[in-house]
């Protein structure tokens, strides 16, 4: 848990590393010297692209005899030099667990995937029968070995992914970004988990983009351009707000609040915060009077969907929508909510005409759904999937955006304006001749919706729209997404992530058992403590903070608009 | 990773790789150990971690495209018409050898999942030379380093021979495995095959080869590039293969369709197997011709 | 969506060696090839039914009820389009329909459907594990074993996602079902290229996954089999012996043609 005394031997070591990828003119890795102790914990952060991955990579062989490259320095692993060993020899020392959790599971049960590993080293049939049940145990899935991974939930199919791994016993683990993919839920299972592995010889090593799941940790390294370009211990980094911020990852709240304020030092957590504000602001706290409403306006001018008594089955089950009523007017910007299976994709498919319901009525500016034409309907109403891979197939930037518009069979001349015009808005005109497969995957999502506003619809859903990238793309695609809400746009979003609805949505839906159970603005469900336990979504932290102070903040901008306002009320302070 | 191709790797030449660091060309993939100097490339694509994932890929997705992507009836109640019939040539371009074995494994999980169909070891052998004969055959007829994108009369010429070698194998194995299980007439199933592979070959399989193929060649993805240790033969062994490859299917093909039909009765057929329903005489006369192809492609 | 046809349940039939459900399901097939009279088909309707019963296979075989039914009679048409034996009920043109042809069609229809039947009962009480396992067992390399249980892992992720992309398409106006044969064959292309593209995405994660996990280390891989040969086994495997004598004697003798 603790450091460890400096004399032992390190657990590895990357010495002068430098590494670039075939095909690419600059360096993925540059002269990395990197030190990793026997019993420690270490964050890396950086944005994409910052050779976060690479780093990790070179510790089982990945890089470079996986990754073809150039190659120069020298990796120690486990005391001995780790040149010219195959990846698989390195298997039993060093485990890795990956952001992709469907690409990482290869068995049609638990217990053959904890298995896998054992069996290529080809340990004795009873060794690896007697190691199964407790490396399930230790990621609390006992009792799953004959589960297939393909009904487990993206945080368990992440559990069985370390599960295999601890069954190797390796001295070293590396996890790659484990809960980019998932929801906060299964965030919080594997962070927690990871935790629980300290203390125990282990070296751990937990690679995100977002600095507050690495306060936790011995020490952290900040990457960007292949380069470590801090190294520290999390009270000593995350108060660097403006590096962190520049190196494409999002500081913590609390950081961010208290380097806006200019207070010092910063919180190392809510608690500290809280009595640091305390002291300092004392009765002028109590003497809010909690005026500050949410500023932000809702414009019901105009209903564009109304959907009422809605109803829908899968098949013989439960139904997945039950007596749903909504409505959305002109330019709102609304988050839906609520855990997986909750039925959220499903509500917003039957609105986008992909599922027909079992009973009521969605109407679309006024007119039932099933009276639309499929371009009246797609003028009314836009669906971006969670997934932009599941869309582009063009050849170009261009042409993938040209799709919607040829076949609604506009004019030729219709069809190039709206192209330029929706290229514009997402920021792709400079890319508009590339193929879209070789964008980032931002860069695909942007034009994935693109791709959807070349249909000129006056509402807009999209599908987690920010899974799966960094913080700088996410923030980009939220700004996009702000514009189009400015311009004119409704924005309904599904989202699990705190911070984007607290600094974006004005009203939320909160779904559960193919039910809505809440439907108001986002301070009231920030503020209702049971409604949150129900959905298993935990506000943003500076909100959390807010609340105990007395004050109105959801994100980091209104909690220092307000202490300043506090600030200043009385000069002396 | 043998030795000899190291000194002659591009980046020891730049000087790039420092002593006791040597960075392999291709990635070290393959186990160490010692096996045969010449494999056969269907053998020794499974050394290879990223073949084995693309055999893998192309099963799952040979069987996923099969089912829910609707068909087309193409003589209704008779055949139909899937696009996922395009999937073998496109990945056998692709993928060489990982899709012969892709399309094999991917057609018994199609059939897995819809109950396995009757005959099915012959339906895995079957899709084995339908993913792995187009390949092998264009690298004969077109010319070196030829792409199988952006066809001009010429090579479509080309691509259209390989993609009938392909499914002509296809079909006579199929087709005599069931005469020889007694379950269909050959000329039934053996022309059926034959036409919906073609149909999807010729009419499906270009449009998503001028998309892809660029692609993976980009991401480095194709088998040349992942196993450059697979050597051609000898052009007059693989000549000598493909002739007897087209004469033993083609011979197949004519002497099932003519013999299943009543139209010939060989000689050399025992007489009492040369009665209606000719089940007995259609697997005599037909099997010498499959082993000569099958010969012959494993020779290309 | 689709699944694997197995049913969990601890019937005998699951509880037997993978490696003799395979020689069954062997035997099944042998036996029906030396018969073409119905009649002497039914014996292993009956066995078949029979095993169904104790492995509670039921559902499955009601899932498949039209299927099983509808294979017969194009196949009957089939084989009595080439079956001209016998003296012919109707004789008119290119047809000739004899009583023999008849029940010629009719045991080719039967023996087909007892086929599925017995692939439907091995699939419904073997996992892909138990018969990847068998494989190996058989001497099947273990990399293409694995290859296939891998790629049956991820079918139903790639049917899911093929289906999202039609989905997808069809929400931007695409219209899958236009134009003739052809043209509806070429107008999957933007649904298959993304399906493609995507699993080729993976292709590194997984491959660096494996190797991750010491895929390729040169080590034969432990066998998990968790099946030893017991009593049942020998016991099962005798009888499947003797079932596929008696149907090579039926041959042998001339009780399992049709006569004219």
């Amino acid at each position: 848990m603790s450091a460890t005394p400096a004399s032992f031997a390190p657990a590895a070591a990357l010495e002068r590393v430098t590494f670039s990828y075939r095909d690419s003119a600059s360096r993925a890795l540059c002269e990395i010297d990197f030190v990793l102790r026997p019993g420690e914990m270490v964050g890396i952060m950086g944005a994409s692209g910052a050779g976060k991955s690479t780093l990790v990579k070179c510790l089982n062989r990945l890089v470079p005899a996986f990754e073809d490259g150039d190659f120069s320095g020298r990796v120690t692993v486990a005391g001995a030099s780790s040149d010219d060993r195959p990846v698989s020899d390195l298997a039993a020392t060093v485990g890795m667990v990956f952001q992709d959790f469907e690409a990482q599971l290869f068995s049609t049960n638990a217990g053959l995937e904890v298995a896998f590993g054992l069996q290529q080293a080809g340990l004795p049939r009873e060794e690896i029968i007697a190691r199964i049940g407790p490396a399930l145990e230790a990621v609390g899935l006992g009792g799953f070995e004959s589960r297939d991974p393909t009904t487990l939930s993206g945080g368990e199919k992440q559990r069985l992914a370390i599960a295999a791994v601890l069954a190797m016993r390796p001295r070293i683990i590396v996890f790659d970004e484990p809960t980019t993919d998932l929801d906060p839920e299964g965030r919080a299972e594997v962070l927690e988990l990871i935790q629980s592995l300290r203390g125990q010889g282990l070296s751990l090593i937990l690679i995100d983009h977002d600095a507050e799941a690495l306060r936790a940790c011995d020490r952290v390294l900040l990457m960007r351009d292949g380069a470590i370009i801090a190294e520290a211990c999390p009270e000593q980094i995350m108060p660097r707000v403006a590096d962190l911020e520049s190196a494409g990852v999002r500081p913590p709240d609390l950081n961010r609040a208290w380097a806006t304020l200019g207070l010092e030092p910063h919180p190392r957590d809510l608690a500290t915060a809280e009595r640091y504000l305390r002291e300092r602001l004392g009765e002028r706290l109590a003497a809010t009077d909690n005026a500050a409403r949410d500023a932000r306006p809702i414009a019901p001018d105009r209903n564009l969907l109304t959907v009422s008594a809605l109803r829908f089955a899968y098949s013989t089950a439960a139904p997945a929508i039950e007596d749903v009523n909504l409505t959305i007017a002109a330019g709102e910007f609304v988050a839906i909510v609520g855990r997986n299976g909750s039925g959220k994709t499903t509500l917003a498919k039957l609105i986008a005409g992909l599922l027909t319901p079992a009973a009521g009525v969605i109407r679309l500016d006024g007119r039932d759904r099933h009276e639309l034409s499929a371009l009246e309907a797609a003028q009314a109403v836009g669906y971006v999937f969670q997934n932009p891979d599941h869309q582009i197939f063009a050849a170009t930037v261009e042409d993938e955006v040209a799709f919607g518009p040829q076949n609604f069979k506009l004019a030729p001349d219709e069809v190039s304006r709206r192209v330029a015009e929706v290229l514009a808005a997402v920021d792709l005109t400079a890319l508009r001749s590339r193929d879209p497969f070789l964008l980032s995957k931002g860069e695909r999502q942007r034009l994935a919706v693109a791709g959807i506003l070349a249909l000129r619809p006056r509402l807009l859903i999209l599908d987690e729209p920010t899974t799966g990238l960094d913080y700088r793309e996410q923030r980009r695609m939220m700004t996009l997404i702000e514009e189009l809400n400015r311009s004119g746009i409704a924005i309904v979003i599904i989202t699990h992530t705190p911070w984007l609805i607290a600094d974006y949505a004005r009203r939320v839906v909160l779904m559960r058992r193919g039910r809505i159970r809440f439907d108001g603005s986002v301070s009231e469900f920030f503020a209702d403590e049971d409604l949150l336990k129900l959905a298993s979504f935990r506000p943003p932290e500076i909100n959390l903070l807010a609340r105990r102070l007395g004050l109105d903040a959801l994100n980091v901008q209104q909690f220092v608009t307000a202490i300043r306002a506090l600030r200043s009320r009385d000069p002396a302070a | 990773m043998n030795t000899e191709k190291l000194s002659a790797h591009p980046m020891a030449i730049r000087g790039v790789i420092p002593q006791g660091s040597r960075a392999p060309h291709r990635p070290a993939t393959a186990p160490p150990s010692a096996a045969p100097r010449r494999a056969h490339e269907l053998r020794l694509m499974w050394r290879n971690t990223r073949m084995v994932v693309l055999s893998v890929l192309t099963a799952a997705l040979y069987a996923a495209v099969l089912v829910p992507f609707k068909v087309v009836p193409l003589i209704p109640g008779v055949t139909e018409l899937r696009p996922g019939n395009a999937i073998p040539v496109v990945c056998s371009f692709l993928f060489g050898p990982a899709a012969a074995w892709g399309s094999a494994i991917g057609n018994m999980i199609g059939d897995f999942f819809g109950g396995v169909g009757p005959g099915d070891v012959f339906g895995f052998f079957a899709n084995l030379a339908y993913g792995y004969i187009p390949y092998k055959v264009w690298t004969i007829v077109a010319a070196p380093d030829q792409s199988p994108v952006a066809l001009t009369p010429g090579t479509l010429a080309r691509y259209v021979l390989a993609a009938l070698a392909a499914s002509m194998l296809c079909a006579d194995l199929v087709g005599w495995g069931d005469n020889l299980l007694a379950l269909r007439p050959f000329w039934v199933l053996g022309n059926i095959i034959i036409m919906n592979n073609m149909v999807a070959a010729i009419v499906l399989a270009p449009l998503l080869l001028a998309a892809i193929y660029p692609r993976v060649r980009r991401a480095h993805l194709l088998f040349t590039d992942l196993m450059p240790e697979i050597e051609a033969s000898a052009r007059p062994r693989r000549l000598v293969g493909f002739a007897m490859l087209l004469g033993g299917e083609v011979t197949a093909w004519l002497a099932g369709n003519l013999v299943s039909a009543g139209y010939w009765r060989p000689a050399l057929v025992p007489a009492a197997f040369n009665v209606a329903p000719y089940t007995r005489a259609v697997a005599l006369t037909v099997s010498p011709a499959i082993v000569i192809a099958i010969i012959g492609m494993l020779l290309l | 969506m689709l699944t694997s046809l197995y049913l969990d349940r601890a019937s005998a039939i699951h509880r037997l060696h993978p490696v003799v459900k395979l020689f069954g399901l062997f035997v099944v097939f042998w036996s029906v090839f030396w018969v073409d009279r119905p009649l002497a088909l039914v014996p292993i309707a009956v066995l078949l039914i029979l095993a169904a019963q104790v492995a509670g296979a039921w559902p499955n075989f009601y899932a498949f009820r039209w299927f099983l039914i509808l294979m017969i009679p194009p196949t009957m048409i089939e084989w009595m389009a080439v079956y001209r034996q016998g003296p012919p009920l109707i004789d008119f043109w290119f047809i000739h329909l004899s009583g023999a042809a008849l029940r010629y069609g009719f045991g080719k229809g039967l023996r087909l459907a007892e086929l599925l039947a017995a692939s439907i009962l091995f699939l419904s009480t073997t996992t892909v594990e138990d018969f990847s396992q068998s494989l190996i067992n058989l001497r099947i390399p273990y990399r293409v074993a694995f290859a296939m249980s891998l790629a049956f892992r991820l079918v139903p992720l790639f049917m899911d996602s093929a289906l999202t992309v039609v989905q997808a398409q069809r929400l931007r106006g695409y219209d899958f079902d236009q134009g003739n044969v052809f043209e509806r064959l070429r107008r999957y292309v933007p649904a298959m290229i993304p399906v493609f593209m995507g699993a080729l995405r993976r292709v590194n994660n997984m491959a660096m996954a494996l190797e991750a996990r010491g895929f390729g280390a040169g080590v034969r891989p432990t066998n998990l089999s968790a099946y030893s040969m017991t009593r049942r086994d020998v016991v099962a495997c005798a009888l499947l012996i003797v079932i596929g004598t008696v149907y090579f004697l039926l041959y042998l003798y001339g009780y399992g043609a049709v006569t004219p």
